[in-house]
């Protein structure tokens, strides 16, 4: 070979080399623009308004025994309300991972849906909010599927939330050059599976490939003949490719005929909640797509505005699915070892109590913006090659608006994401 | 063959004269006369339209409340909407009492079973092409049933509008 050809094609060789995607040990193609921590990012919006006094501080108690150290006993006065419930962990979440235990959602109405929307957003947002349409800003799925390299298809990205309302509207915003083509799959399991969308959803017709091929083929024809209105869209959401649609759709019929026959009833045992429903109906989208990114809610927690004590139990059967979530991750192939678990609830709750008095002669708790309402707690957990295992920030330290530019940097793609759109910043600390 | 299309196309024609005269119902939808083409529909439905019209499409009688109300929440609690449309439309076609003729029925009379499918599903008369594509498909194609096609029509993009 001659010694230019030789050098012309070492230097090809080597500048592709670095160029040419390459196979991470999930199985997952990657061709890097930006060094990822985990493949897998799953937050947990531990949701409803949980005041540090009862989470951090421990005032009734280590109501989330399966989070944080700890073995301070349940006020007296209402133990005999708490739910039984097995421990699950046996190293608690907290030594797994970095605690923030005076984070911060520091500014914006202390309000469910503007805490939603700023944890999803990395934007603090204002009184103007709109509640019966997508946020205003960019959601940590549109940044995630705009600007990861290589583009993920929406099976990647997940947004599983408990209660309808507002809520479905979080998986993608209004944010131009964003929106539904960048957003999240979105499952309200609590609606779906139950008992009136057996007898309405339970039952569909079914075609063999042969039939959907011809049906296909049918509706490709119809649908080449007609040409939608100018600036007139029909409201059809994110959209899957057709095979991924197919892949739902099977789903979704599984879990509907799984969930008709009862397969999920107290299947923890434990007298589940809505939001251990909707934590369990998660763990099946979680080892059915292995997501790169979900985000999952709890809301049962809200009960403390009229009922304190179940208030406190809703924070203790959180914490039991929480731990279930973790467990879960760690037994999916493909995620296990390779996932960052992140937990911060939306907002506090207020210092000084309401009139409403439960049974135990406890009062409620409401969130109105003073300051007890804005201090939470934020959880990392992740490998402890990843995540600083077993550390404690006690002062105050981060906000919100960093959960978003913290997962752009575990997933890689931070780099890649506009500047100067979101509030906060990384949450460098955390991790090793 | 050139023989059956010239009558195809001359019912089609006949049809098309007559349209104005012939009014339907749907749920929260103005009253209808029958479209002179796609082109005019320039109104997205509504989840609760889209769901309702499709009902009283296959039953011929107004969904129940409940009913609507049920499948209503259900398409709000999933982002691909498309998907649930698809599965609602399954699960409709998959009750009893629908009214959808039999295959015997569409292949008898294929030049009408399209005509009467596109006055039934989009409140228009096929097009000349229309016809005769959707019946060459019929024809060519043994296996489709009138299930398959009602399926197709009523998760095709034409669907979505009024």
């Amino acid at each position: 070979m001659k010694r230019k050809t030789f050098i012309k094609s070492a230097a090809l060789t080597a500048a592709g080399s670095m160029v040419v995607p390459y196979i991470l040990p999930s199985g997952r193609l990657f061709a890097a623009t930006g060094s990822r921590k985990a493949n897998h990012v799953v937050f947990c919006l531990f949701a409803g308004g949980v005041r540090n006094i009862e989470s951090m501080q421990k005032a009734d108690g280590n109501l989330m025994t399966n989070t944080l150290n700890g073995n301070e006993s349940i006020s007296s006065d209402i133990s005999g309300a708490m739910t039984s419930l097995p421990q699950l962990a046996s190293t608690r979440l907290q030594n797994q991972g970095t605690l923030y235990q005076q984070f911060s959602y520091a500014n914006g109405p202390t309000g469910h849906f503007n805490g939603h929307t700023t944890a999803l957003t990395g934007k603090y947002t204002d009184t103007n909010i709109q509640i019966q349409q997508p946020p205003q800003y960019p959601t940590i799925f549109e940044y995630y599927r705009k600007h990861n390299s290589p583009t993920m298809s929406a099976l990647n990205a997940w947004w599983i939330c408990d209660q309808l309302g507002p809520y479905p509207y979080l998986n993608y915003s209004l944010y131009d050059g964003y929106g539904p083509n960048y957003g999240a799959n979105m499952l309200q399991p609590g609606t779906i599976f139950s008992g009136p969308s057996y007898a309405e959803l339970g039952s569909p017709l079914s075609f063999s490939s042969s039939q959907q091929s011809k049906c296909d083929l049918i509706k490709t024809t119809m649908n080449g003949q007609f040409k939608a209105p100018t600036g007139v869209s029909a409201a059809t959401g994110i959209q899957n490719t057709p095979e991924d649609q197919a892949h739902l759709q099977t789903f979704i019929n599984t879990l509907m005929s799984n969930a008709a026959a009862g397969t999920y009833y107290n299947t923890w045992g434990v007298n589940m909640d809505n939001d251990m429903y909707n934590i369990l109906f998660g763990i099946q989208v979680l080892q059915e797509f292995k997501p790169e990114l979900m985000v999952i809610n709890m809301t049962g927690i809200d009960i403390g505005h009229f009922n304190f004590t179940q208030y406190v139990d809703s924070i203790r059967k959180a914490d039991y699915a929480l731990y279930k979530l973790w467990e879960a991750i760690q037994s999916t192939p493909g995620m296990a070892g390779d996932t960052v678990l992140i937990v911060a609830p939306e907002h506090g709750r207020n210092q000084q109590p309401n009139s409403e008095i439960d049974t135990y002669g406890r009062y409620g708790l409401d969130h109105t913006n003073d300051n007890m309402s804005r201090e939470i707690f934020c959880l990392i957990v992740g490998p402890s090659g990843v995540v600083k295992q077993g550390q404690v920030f006690t002062g105050p330290m981060g906000e919100s608006v960093d959960i978003v530019p913290t997962i752009g940097n575990i997933l890689g793609f931070d780099g890649n994401m506009p500047l100067g759109m979101l509030d906060g910043t990384n949450l460098s600390e955390a991790f090793v | 063959m050139r023989y059956k299309f010239l009558i195809a196309a001359i019912l089609i024609a006949g049809g098309i004269s007559s349209c104005k005269k012939e009014s339907r119902y749907k749920y929260e939808v103005q009253e209808q006369v029958l479209y002179q083409s796609s082109a005019q529909k320039n109104t997205a439905k509504t989840p609760t339209q889209f769901i309702s019209i499709a009902y009283n499409d296959l039953f011929n009688a107004a969904i129940t409340t409940n009913e609507l109300n049920t499948l209503s929440v259900d398409l709000q609690a999933c982002g691909d909407k498309n998907m649930m449309e698809d599965l609602i439309i399954k699960n409709l076609l998959a009750k009893a009492n629908q009214q959808i003729p039999d295959n015997n029925t569409m292949r008898e009379d294929i030049p009408a079973f399209v005509t009467q499918t596109y006055v039934r599903f989009y409140n228009r008369q096929p097009t000349e092409f229309e016809a005769w594509k959707m019946q060459q498909l019929i024809q060519q194609n043994t296996d489709i049933t009138p299930q398959m096609i009602y399926y197709a029509v009523m998760t095709s993009e034409e669907y979505k509008y009024y």
